[in-house]
């Protein structure tokens, strides 16, 4: 300001600062009374929400006063109807709240469930049921509830995907096409407690395929009763196995508790299983874990490090699933091409994609699609029967793709779609293939990520080049994979057909001589490798850390997993 | 005042030459005094610095860094910033022979020296012990403490050997091996072996990455350089700082080609409709309140679904387009109210009077008016459409890998935030720095060309 400004000019202007002044000190109150009121509001509301809730999410992760365990959960079971349930969140709920006839035990061992005894024969099984098996409600378990599960779950009307597990029963293809009525299904009920089962073709494992959840059994009348509710609350479902569902709050709190009418409950030590919180957030997980709110735990490769830094005993398991890029092979797509999908081959190494890019233990290279715990005639069919490996050749690749651009006439192999999941680990791994790809054979990768059910949908109509798709076995025995690449499987998502394949598929299907399918399975792993049908990547596995109070709990590939009906409190 | 008398002198025009007055200070214009002003302002100097530096950072600095952004080194993993490592030349590796291993005169030793391409234990049979879990500890053996990472389990008494090749760094591992009874439970007996680690790298990977020009030029067990990343490395092993530079593009061409664009649509519309005024400036301006009302991210998936714009590609387009059309309104307003108010003063009134016409108007009043306004809301809206991009890329709406952008790398970098956190936080400081430089910069730019500021100094 000029010194000679006349004085009315000075009057304003300290009266524009004075009210800037003033005007400022107002405002900060007002901005301290918003932030005071804020933190009240904050308080009062936590207070409230304690008050209201105080009932269910206080629990620590282990309550040996209770006899209770406090679990996570992924997310809600979508669907706890056991002839609908596909996902492995619903299986392992229903693993503990129902028993089929048979089950696993705590060493893996196919043991008697709700049947004492069976019978199974080329044609045919007879499955006796046990006197003491009891509904929640009371009432007996008989063989007509089996016979209405098994014919519900075949019903065209009912839609299940797994209607293809019961295939190997009499008519039952037949039934789910529409060809017959439902009635026409090959199993009855000879009395209360007797099952009879006839089959379409003799099948060497049917008692492995009768502990899946699928071939659990409902009671006619209740399943009326609950008016196509059946499986969407905890009041809407009949139990029989060790757990009954309790407290079922959708989308945030699920509760087991003991079911008394239980058969074998004497072999039960919890009282109750409750899973507060459903969360994918593996970083959530580990918080609450160390919170002591949960007593069981997943690590993944980012908080691994922090575990180790914790010393916790930590544990692993391959959970049994397989892992792979799937090439599309309608007519219209460029990677039908053999000679693309040789040269994608050579360049990559499953054993850089495991040990470098995962970096988790418990994962495997993978190399075949019979992943290495599955049983031959003797020992383990991959020892019996190794599957193809091949060398990372770059030149060779780089050759056989110049060859195929000019059997095409192309200069530029257009971009290739890759189908992914949406989670941090399947962009990672996509993120890996598209340099790769890149860096060897100069092609263009997409990557496309989509939530589970879209990518499922996007699969099926074939809107992909590649995918990385993966398979969890239903039941123990190499067909569960083995059938994966038979033209007519609907999860055959590329639509590979090989009749070659095909012919060995029949073979492992109706053979009843361990031989005979074993070498089916090698032929098939062979011919798959030769073809390069698909890219083996890994075979998942999981690292966790349990709660040291916390026995029994058991791991499985194949069943439901984990498995809690047999864990105990044990305090130091 | 009292009467005088005129004399003829009075009406003779001024010699030609003399000085009617005399100016004691020099003349400046708008521009030039607003640029005075600016460069008194050290805050908007130092932000204006800050952006010449970006946009040499991104414009020149891939050619002096000429690192590829895509290429990923599996081996070089989350690298921290300014890791020097070194590496001895080696061979491919070789399957081992399991057969000729012998029998160990330790309870557990390595089969061969250890290497980050395997570390092969063997050990002595332990009585009893069905089957074997291997475990791999960064800690020292402690009993009651947890053994580390557990990597696998040998499936038969006979099988006492493991190979780890799972990730291995150059530092000091403890393995230890436990006995399994037949139940595969864990048993007492346990042997721990300290096994430290040695960088290597074979000559075709040394070539292959340019650290070797031939093969031919290293010898089998010499140590090269591996080569540094001055601001590390992400989860891909991909160099940040070339991801840095490759992102600053897509933020930068959004941040100031949007603004610019829309800028320019608003100052168009505003200016239209306060020159109108009356009826067509009603409806006009509630067109603008209509378009203030419609969500960004909706239209910004539609025009990607419209575009034809499928998964995996580029999403930058329709984002640019998303914010040009929606943007403008809040300039348009402004300049409009501008307008409305230049259009009442006396100079205006004056130029009309002088026979002035519509486009001389428009041009030599009232846009010239306008602009320290318009400067203002660009350099304002140009860190906003920074963060629009970012906080977009951030929840996967923009680019597609591998392109990189800042939003993308901090939404790669969080997953990662705790085990390496400069991969997060180099990209959160650049967008961080960025808008905070822009901001300040139209912070000092609205005092320097504010022309009631004028008058104060």
């Amino acid at each position: 300001m000029t010194e000679n400004a006349p004085n009315t000019e000075l009057d304003v202007q300290s009266a524009q600062d004075d009210f800037n002044r003033s005007a400022g000190l107002k405002l900060l109150w007002y901005a301290l009374l918003a932030v005071i009121g804020l933190a009240l509001l904050m308080v009062l509301l936590s207070w409230g929400s304690k008050k209201l809730g105080a009932t269910s999410d206080s629990s620590p992760g282990i309550d040996a006063t209770n006899n209770t365990i406090s679990l996570i959960l992924s997310q809600e079971p979508p669907q706890l109807d056991s002839t609908l349930a596909t996902d492995m969140v619903s299986n392992m709920v229903l693993g503990h709240v129902m028993e089929g006839l048979l089950r696993y035990d705590e060493n893996n061992a196919l043991v008697p469930g709700i049947a004492e005894r069976w019978d199974i024969r080329e044609n045919g099984a007879t499955f006796w049921i046990r006197d003491s098996a009891r509904w929640s409600n009371g009432d007996p378990v008989t063989a007509a509830d089996f016979v209405f599960a098994w014919r519900k779950s075949v019903d065209p009307a009912n839609a299940s995907e797994y209607a293809f597990i019961l295939f190997p029963i009499k008519n039952a293809e037949a039934i789910n096409t529409g060809k017959l009525p439902k009635e026409e299904l090959g199993v009855r009920a000879t009395d209360e407690r007797t099952l009879e089962v006839t089959f379409e073709r003799p099948i060497a494992f049917f008692d492995k395929l009768v502990a899946f959840s699928t071939f659990s059994p409902v009671q006619e009348a209740f399943y009326n009763q609950a008016n196509g509710r059946y499986g969407a609350d905890a009041e809407t479902i009949l139990y029989n196995g060790p757990f009954s569902i309790s407290r079922w709050v959708h989308g945030a709190h699920l509760r087991l508790e003991k079911n008394p009418y239980y058969w074998d409950a004497d072999r039960i030590k919890l009282d109750v299983i409750d899973f507060p919180y459903f969360t994918t957030d593996t970083n959530a997980a580990l918080n609450l874990f160390k919170d002591g709110s949960i007593a069981y735990t997943g690590l993944n490769a980012e908080n691994l490090q922090d575990a180790l830094n914790r010393r916790w005993h930590l544990d692993r398991l391959q959970d049994g699933s397989v892992f792979f890029m799937e090439f599309n092979h309608r007519e219209d797509r460029i990677t039908r091409h053999r000679k693309l999908r040789k040269a994608m081959q050579l360049v990559f190494d499953p054993k850089e994609l495991v040990y470098k890019v995962i970096k988790l233990p418990g994962f495997l290279p993978g190399e075949s699609i019979f992943p290495v715990w599955l049983r031959g005639v003797d020992g383990y069919l991959r020892a019996e029967y190794p599957a193809p490996v091949w060398e990372v050749d770059i030149p060779r690749a780089q050759a056989l793709l110049a060859e195929f651009k000019q059997e095409m006439g192309i200069d530029k192999i257009p971009p290739l779609m890759l189908l992914t999941g949406d989670n941090p680990a399947s962009a990672k791994q996509s993120e890996y293939f598209q340099a790769l790809y890149k860096q060897t054979l100069d092609l263009d990768i997409r990557i496309d990520k989509q939530i589970f059910k879209q990518r499922l949908a996007k699969m099926t109509s074939g809107e992909f080049d590649l995918v990385m798709a993966g398979w969890g076995p239903d039941f123990d025995d190499p067909l569960t994979f083995g059938d994966l690449f038979s033209s007519w499987n609907l999860n055959n998502r590329g639509r590979y057909a090989n009749p070659e394949v095909d012919r060995w598929v029949r073979v492992a299907q109706e053979s009843l001589d361990a031989k005979t399918r074993m070498d089916a399975f090698g032929k098939i792993q062979d011919l798959l490798f030769e073809d390069v049908a698909l890219l083996p990547q890994y075979e998942r596995g999981v690292v966790f850390v349990t709660d040291p109070r916390l026995h029994g709990m058991v791991r499985r590939a194949v069943g439901p997993d984990p498995d809690f009906t047999n864990a105990y409190i044990v305090e130091p | 005042m009292s009467e005088s008398t005129f004399s003829a002198d009075d009406f003779k025009p001024l010699p030609k030459g003399a000085a009617a007055e005399v100016i004691t200070r020099p003349s400046m214009s708008y521009w030039q005094d607003a640029w005075r002003r600016l460069k008194e302002n050290r805050r908007a100097i130092i932000s204006l610095w800050i952006i010449i530096g970006l946009l040499a950072f991104t414009l020149i600095g891939p050619y002096l860094w000429t690192v590829d952004h895509a290429k990923q080194n599996v081996d070089k993993i989350s690298e921290r910033p300014f890791t020097s490592t070194e590496a001895v030349l080696t061979t491919p590796l070789q399957p081992w022979d399991i057969g000729n291993r012998g029998t160990p005169s330790d309870p557990l030793a390595l089969a061969e020296p250890a290497t980050t391409q395997t570390a092969r234990l063997v050990w002595q049979a332990m009585p009893g012990a069905s089957a074997y879990r291997i475990y791999r500890n960064i800690f020292p053996y402690e009993p009651g403490a947890g053994l580390g990472l557990p990597l696998g389990e040998t499936l038969l008494p006979k099988d006492t050997y493991f190979e780890d090749r799972l990730d291995l760094q150059a530092k000091t591992y403890y393995y230890s091996v436990v006995g399994l009874d037949s139940q595969l439970r864990e048993t007492a007996q346990v042997v721990t072996l300290e096994v430290p680690v040695t960088r290597v790298i074979t000559l075709t990977e040394a070539t292959e990455r340019g650290l070797l020009s031939q093969a031919s030029d290293g010898k089998l067990g010499e140590k090269i350089h591996l080569g540094t990343h001055p601001f590390g490395t992400d989860y891909l092993g991909r160099d940040l700082l070339a991801r840095l530079m490759e992102g600053a593009r897509v933020s930068l061409f959004i941040g100031i080609v949007a603004p610019f664009l829309f800028v320019l649509v608003g100052v168009a519309y505003g200016s239209i409709a306060g020159f109108l005024g009356g009826a067509s400036d009603q409806v006009l301006m509630r067109f603008a309140d209509f378009v203030v009302a419609l969500p960004f991210l909706l239209f910004m998936i539609l025009f990607k679904i419209a575009f034809g714009i499928g998964p995996g590609e580029s999403g930058v387009m329709p984002m640019l387009l998303a914010l040009v059309l929606l943007s403008w309104p809040s300039t348009a307003r402004l300049v409009r109210g501008q307008i409305l108010q230049i259009r009442e003063e006396g100079y205006i009134n004056a130029a009309q009077l002088l026979g002035a016409n519509t486009s001389y108007l428009v041009l030599r009043h009232m846009i010239p008016n306008t602009l320290g306004v318009i400067l203002v809301t660009l350099t304002f809206a140009v860190p906003s459409a920074i963060f629009t991009e970012a906080f977009l890329s951030f929840i996967g709406m923009g680019v597609a890998p591998p392109t990189p952008s800042w939003g993308s790398m901090c939404n790669e970098g969080i997953k990662t935030m705790l085990t390496s956190p400069h991969e997060l936080i180099f990209p959160a400081l650049f967008i961080s720095v960025t808008v905070l430089a822009f901001n300040l910069l139209g912070d000092g730019l609205r005092d320097a060309l504010d022309s009631r500021m004028r008058s104060r100094e």
